[in-house]
């Protein structure tokens, strides 16, 4: 179902971009690049007050003519974007925010790890398992 | 006719307010009002007689060139509408053109607007804007003259269509020489030669607003040549026949062409000229030519036209339009790499001569002012008047028809096609596009009245003519017309004063969705684009704009898609939250289809301005993508240094590229570098990327390679480049060295002692210059480290070094010689190949053999860098991918470089200065000084015992060797326990060798 999924910082550098082939990858590289534009402005579309309660996934980011970008948004900014195949019709929304929700457990798996130093590339076999299982799930 | 309003004195700045505007896309300096106003003018045919065009032609122009720079009136004009209102025109612009009776063709378009976009390219001291967004600065050029000019070209060449008249022309000026022979003869032949142009059916174009095109009677007359009073009869002449309003009689060229003396005179038309002879080839002798399609025409024309020319000098030299090509092929090969860099040196050269060729030589400032006043003359008394009357003509044919024709259209309609409702979505109707209406239909008098009313800036009933129109065309259901109605009603609604209405970009929308999806014309689809994106940014609809630009780029022009994507970025970058990322990347597909089209320099510019964007923000994929695209696009324009350091960069950064990949870009790479260095073979040797260097892991060895065990014989020493360093063991070593020192010296250690080190690294004290011997080599460890995945192969690697002999005994200097300056003095050992393979970590030891004494600096390194061959097929990937890439044969190629060995010391951290302050002492690894020979003695153990009982004795032996010339004398032998050892000597072999038992 989702063909890529990337972990963003809050600074907007890559903390993790995984995806299914490597052939498109440069094509995901920028498609999530590119839709950092769109979280930003979702983000700031909301009012300060209401930053702090908001709901953590902001759905659709923007659709491609073969895919679809979803983005998500931890309270400490670190940006989910995952890229899925708008060919896959079946996909509803509140999969897709499950899935973040999963991702966004595992993501705070990782950071419980003492070893982990926040703000650098994620190295784990678990996180990799994880969004390899997510990202194969449904093919 | 009706009142023709005031008339104000002159207005040179008519043309100069043109070349202020240099205008532009994202902050234009002109107006979008005027943008539009300036694309839809009424046009005027002028056809000249071949005298008449000889006058003109004295100052290198032809006849409608020569009123290009006055066709702006400076002054507001009044005229009335059918409801008889008085109605403003201000700032009118006319276009007169020569008669070309062939429709351009597409290919001759195309190459036109290629050439517009590659000549114009940023200057020097393009102004840029600094734009702050987030933690992004970005240096954007603020205006895009290249997208100006490209807008003005396509626009001026679009062709004319059945279904819209606004490119259609309305009026014709017949223009005549006052030196013929028969000026009034000429003028009913030029006139008879308008009429069949345009009555007869065998020329389809031009294209003509109204049956009954006004005619202007021009008479042109030479101040320096002709008589005066001769031509002033024959303007009586005309008055007499074609009334006071209907001609003209214009003198010109004032000045003899042979005074050149004061050239303080402007030039107007260098501005409008340049264009010109980019736009047409043979841009003077564009005179009043009609060109024609089809070969029996020609030759029909050509017949009675040899006639004309002989007789009474009718010019009608039917050549080529300026927009065909001479060879179609060209255009179908489409314009890749040479092709573009021919067609542009070609441009440069037309654009030379242009510029080098006054124009306007003859004219006089008065005479400027007279042909202002011409034209002044002929919008007021001629051309409005004419418009404002067939304005009423067609408005009362369209009242007198209301009444019975639409209630009768209609009526019928609906009986013969059921019930329909009026208003259908245009999806519904994808298959009538077919329909045409006859040229004079009366369902078209509607809108030939609203495009009237446009062309003279009367919007508001423009506007509600377009919208009679749009509707009607709906019922009928031709789509095209529709689709014309819809654009032009947008455009009248939004220019209307006072804005009554908000702009109806759905209109648009529709207008553009039915031309490009079901009518399949995309250029008229274009015009649509640009107009609506004008329109929306002027009202800060950006991302709107954006949306419009983005999705009129297609497949079937690359240049268009690269201009009105690039346009897209600009609109994201000028949103009110800009949009930086989303800049970068239309910008990067901007900079695709630039090099697709091959505008290899707009690519580049593209590439570069996305790349401030991705730049060391960790997004190595696309950064690498960048700098490949720009290392690639810098080297086929020459930009060499530009290509290495983009190459370099990718090979650098801690790349995440799949294997091929990064061969890929290292061949490129080597391949460029190759070139950089053949261009200029002297200059000093490149420093190479790769691989790379830990310098700190450096060591350094003094002395011969240590012989190794051979049976019993065991060298005594653990001092080797084999074995790692033990802190503990060479500080044991070190105390006894002090020990024994003390010892000799009665108890004292010299202040100069320096404890022998053999092997220097990064735990040894390094901040004294290390003692070497000469004769006795010097061997330098480098630690290489390939960080890519595929294998280098260094070739002939060797050390660099520099070398200063000098005399220790003998207190003279030696000059300094520096560099490479010939074995005699440093013997240099080389490695002939040296292959790292990926991702290793890779030790080279390079020797040196310094012959005299002195101070030897070891510098860096020089190898040539290569691939090895197949490393395609070593990795399992098909090799195509590697092959594609490049033309070039890669037969493990390769560039000689250099890299500098520069190892920082330790921080020091001894006095407060350097606590609080961060500096490092230095490192004099590997700047040894050579001293004189020595004795260099060498210690084996034979049958040494490797474990012992307690209180057992055994016998060993201890061989010693001097293999130096230099006599060694007084030898000692210490230990940390003397009393474990008990020795006796045996003399043997040779004086050099001694062994001792114990």
């Amino acid at each position: 179902m989702a063909v890529c999924i990337a972990v963003i910082a809050k600074e907007n550098y890559p903390l993790y971009i995984q995806s299914i082939t490597t052939e498109n990858e440069l094509k995901f590289h920028y498609t999530v690049h590119t839709s950092l534009d769109v979280v930003d402005e979702k983000i700031s579309a909301m009012g300060k007050a209401l930053v702090d309660q908001r709901e953590l996934y902001l759905g659709l980011l923007y659709p491609t003519e073969d895919y679809k970008v979803y983005g998500y948004v931890t309270n400490s900014k670190v940006k989910f974007v995952m890229v899925a195949d708008s060919s896959n019709t079946a996909l509803r929304d509140n999969e897709i925010h499950s899935m973040f929700q999963k991702l966004h457990n595992s993501y705070i798996d990782v950071m419980c790890n003492p070893f982990y130093n926040p703000g650098d590339c994620i190295h784990s076999r678990a996180f990799d398992n994880m969004l390899t299982s997510m990202m194969m799930q449904v093919c | 006719g009706g009142g023709c309003g005031g008339r104000r004195p002159g207005g040179r700045a008519a043309a100069e307010r043109r070349g202020a505007c240099g205008g532009e896309m994202a902050q234009c300096v002109q107006s979008v009002q005027e943008f539009i106003q300036d694309s839809f003018v009424p046009l005027v045919a002028a056809l000249c007689s071949e005298e008449a065009e000889r006058l003109t032609r004295k100052n290198n122009l032809g006849f409608s060139e020569l009123v290009k720079p006055f066709c702006r009136l400076t002054s507001e004009v009044h005229m009335r509408d059918p409801n008889n209102q008085l109605h403003v025109i201000k700032n009118l612009k006319i276009a007169v053109n020569n008669i070309i009776t062939h429709s351009p063709q597409p290919g001759g378009i195309r190459k036109l607007l290629n050439d517009v976009v590659s000549v114009s390219q940023p200057t020097e001291g393009l102004v840029t804007n600094v734009i702050t967004a987030g933690d992004y600065d970005l240096n954007i050029s603020a205006t895009t003259p290249w997208f100006e000019s490209y807008r003005e070209s396509f626009l001026q060449s679009m062709p004319a269509s059945d279904h819209e008249f606004l490119n259609h022309y309305v009026a014709c000026m017949l223009v005549v020489s006052s030196g013929e022979p028969e000026p009034v003869e000429q003028f009913l032949k030029l006139s008879q030669e308008q009429h069949r142009i345009q009555h007869s059916s065998e020329y389809a174009y031009p294209k003509w607003f109204i049956p009954n095109t006004l005619k202007y009677y021009v008479l042109l007359h030479d101040v320096s040549a002709g008589e005066e009073q001769r031509a002033d009869s024959v303007y009586e002449e005309m008055k007499q026949r074609y009334g006071t309003q209907g001609c003209y009689l214009l003198k010109i060229n004032s000045r003899g062409s042979n005074r050149g003396a004061d050239e303080q005179i402007p030039d107007p038309w260098s501005q409008y000229l340049q264009k010109n002879s980019i736009q047409t080839q043979e841009s003077y002798d564009d005179g009043p030519y009609t060109v024609i399609s089809n070969k029996n025409a020609d030759h029909l024309i050509s017949d009675d036209l040899d006639n004309d020319i002989q007789v009474d000098g009718l010019s009608n030299n039917f050549k080529a339009h300026p927009l065909q090509l001479d060879h179609l092929s060209d255009t179908s090969s489409s314009f890749d790499g040479t092709d573009y860099i021919k067609t542009t040196s070609s441009l440069h050269e037309s654009k030379k001569t242009s510029s080098g060729t006054p124009h306007g030589a003859c004219l006089t400032l008065t005479d400027h002012d007279r042909i202002r006043q011409f034209i002044q003359e002929f919008t007021f008394r001629g051309l409005l008047p004419h418009i404002e009357k067939t304005i009423r003509q067609l408005n009362d044919q369209l009242i007198s028809r209301k009444g019975l024709s639409r209630s009768l259209f209609s009526a019928t309609k609906k009986w013969f096609s059921g019930s329909k409702v009026p208003e259908k979505s245009i999806n519904e109707l994808k298959n009538t596009s077919g329909l045409l209406y006859p040229p004079e239909a009366p369902e078209l008098q509607i809108r030939k009245m609203a495009d009237l009313c446009f062309l003279v800036q009367h919007y508001e009933l423009a506007y509600s003519c377009y919208h009679t129109a749009k509707k009607d065309f709906l019922n009928d259901q031709a789509m095209l017309y529709a689709a014309g109605a819809l654009e032009m009603a947008a455009v009248s609604a939004f220019l209307q004063p006072g804005a009554p209405r908000p702009y109806p970009a759905h209109y648009m929308d529709t207008a553009i969705q039915t031309y490009r999806d079901i009518c399949k014309n995309m250029v008229l689809a274009e015009r649509c684009v640009l107009l609506s994106a004008e329109i929306l940014k002027s009202q800060s609809k950006y991302s709107d704009a954006a949306a419009l630009l983005i999705r009129l780029t297609s497949e079937d022009s690359d240049l268009r898609s690269a201009l009105l994507l690039e346009q897209a970025a600009h609109c994201f970058i000028n949103m009110k939250s800009p949009m930086v990322r989303k800049f970068a990347f239309h910008m990067i597909l901007a900079g695709h289809r630039y090099s697709k089209a091959g505008q290899k320099k707009h690519a580049l510019r593209c590439y570069s301005q996305a790349m401030q964007v991705y730049k060391g923000k960790g997004w190595s994929l696309a950064e690498d993508h960048i700098n490949f695209t720009i290392g690639r696009q810098s080297f086929t324009l020459r930009q060499l240094d530009n290509a290495v350091s983009a190459f370099r960069h990718i090979l650098i950064n801690d790349s995440k590229q799949p294997a091929a990949q990064q061969g890929t870009f290292l061949r490129e790479y080597l391949y460029v570098y190759k070139n950089v260095t053949q261009l200029s073979p002297d200059g000093p040797l490149p420093q190479l990327p790769l691989p790379y260097i830990n310098n700190s892991a450096t060591r350094v060895f003094f002395g011969h390679d240590r012989r190794p065990s051979e049976g019993e014989k065991q060298a005594a020493t653990h001092i080797s480049l084999d074995q790692e360093y033990d802190c503990e063991s060479s500080h044991q070593w070190k105390e006894l060295e002090e020990q024994v020192v003390a010892v000799v010296n009665k108890g004292i250690i010299p202040s100069n002692f320096q404890p022998t080190q053999y092997c220097l690294n990064s735990y040894s004290d390094n901040s004294k210059f290390p003692l070497a011997v000469v004769e006795e080599p010097v061997t330098v460890e480098v630690a290489f480290r390939n960080p890519l995945k595929v294998p280098l192969l260094l070739t002939d690697l060797s050390l660099l070094w520099k070398f200063q002999p000098k005399d220790f005994n003998a207190k003279h200097n030696g000059e300094t010689k520096e560099l490479a300056c010939g074995n005699d003095m440093i013997g240099a050992e080389v490695i002939a190949e040296f292959l790292i393979n990926s991702e290793e970590t890779k030790m080279a030891r390079l020797k040196l053999f310094p012959h005299q004494t002195g101070e030897l600096h070891i510098l860096g390194v020089v190898y040539n860098l290569g691939t090895i061959q197949g490393t395609m097929m070593l990795d399992g990937i098909d090799p195509s991918i590697g092959l594609q890439a490049g033309k070039f044969v890669y037969n493990g190629m390769s560039v000689r470089g250099r890299q500098e060995l520069e190892i920082q010391g330790p921080r020091l951290n001894n006095t407060k200065e350097e606590k609080t302050s961060i500096k490092y002492g230095p490192d004099r690894r590997l700047d040894p000084i050579i001293t004189e020979e020595m004795p260099l003695l060498e210690v084996f153990f034979i049958n040494f015992p490797t474990g012992l009982l307690c209180g057992e004795i055994r016998k060993a032996y201890v061989e010693f060797v001097n293999v130096s010339k230099c006599p060694l004398t007084a030898l000692k032998v210490v230990s940390k326990h003397p009393e474990f050892f008990y020795f006796w000597w045996k003399y043997c072999c040779s004086n050099t060798t001694e062994s001792l038992s114990f």
